[in-house]
């Protein structure tokens, strides 16, 4: 799978990628996943000076996600980039509030052997139809793109 | 007794200032909602709500679902919302039975 695509995947299949030998993620049908996409409700905020960790409900499974606010941390001189990148961050970290309805882009990564999102963007979804959009596309993804077939019986 | 639940959903029928105490409604069927732990959320007789928390069974078993999260959610198609949720579940078992015959 091309690994600059966000596959939109529901977050009981994020939490239950496997991990390759090359250290990134696999669907069970073995195929390669980096950044993905998701849609839930804010169930748990926890704001630090260098990251905002928030928590990810979407019914299926609860996802922790990671949106880090160390950009100016990173160099003794940070550069304008950083500085304008640290802004975004601060103003998307804003947005995360509980009860909230968000989509999340970002690339998956493990912490303590727990599956997370490192956000790269998110946004505050004001249509409660986007959570169920967002299921069916799932859905159909899973059945035409990313090939998330269910098992063929042996008379089939 | 205490249980986590999945979110629950339901138009809102009384809401009491003095005790925080909600009831919504969806079908024939109602649900007490605590929401004391909840902030900026404004309720509105006759608005749908969706709230995730811990269901809890008093001892005069009856329940109340103790809200960590609520959010108004006016404007969501609940047939399509129905629908969509059963095929998900079908969608999720089927990948689970996968998962495991692979």
């Amino acid at each position: 799978m091309d690994r600059y695509v966000h596959v939109k995947l529901l977050n009981s299949f994020i939490v239950s990628l496997s991990k390759t030998p090359d250290y990134r993620f696999a669907l069970s049908n073995g195929k390669r996943v980096s950044l993905v996409e998701t849609v839930g409700v804010v169930v748990g905020r926890e704001r630090k000076d260098k990251f905002l960790r928030f928590h990810l409900d979407d019914g299926s499974a609860l996802l922790p996600c990671i949106l880090w606010l160390n950009h100016l941390y990173l160099s003794p001189s940070p550069s304008p980039r950083d500085e304008l990148l640290f802004t975004m961050a601060v103003e998307q970290a804003e947005e995360v509030a509980l009860g909230k309805l968000m989509t999340v882009r970002g690339r998956i990564t493990e912490y303590r052997g727990v599956k997370q999102i490192t956000v790269s963007n998110l946004r505050v979804e004001e249509n409660p139809n986007a959570e169920i959009l967002h299921w069916l596309q799932c859905i159909k993804l899973g059945k035409e793109s990313y090939n998330l077939r269910p098992p063929l019986t042996s008379n089939s | 007794m205490v249980y986590l639940t999945k979110p629950s959903k339901g138009w809102l029928q009384e809401y009491c200032v003095d005790t925080a105490v909600a009831v919504i409604v969806d079908g024939n069927v109602s649900l007490r909602i605590d929401t004391q732990h909840l902030r900026d959320v404004h309720f509105r007789l006759g608005s749908f709500y969706q709230f995730i928390g811990e269901l809890v069974i008093q001892p005069d078993n009856n329940a109340i679902l103790q809200a960590r999260v609520g959010r108004n959610v006016d404007g969501l198609d609940l047939n399509l919302y129905n629908q969509s949720l059963q095929l998900r579940r079908q969608f999720e078992a089927d990948h689970m039975s996968r998962h495991k015959t692979t």
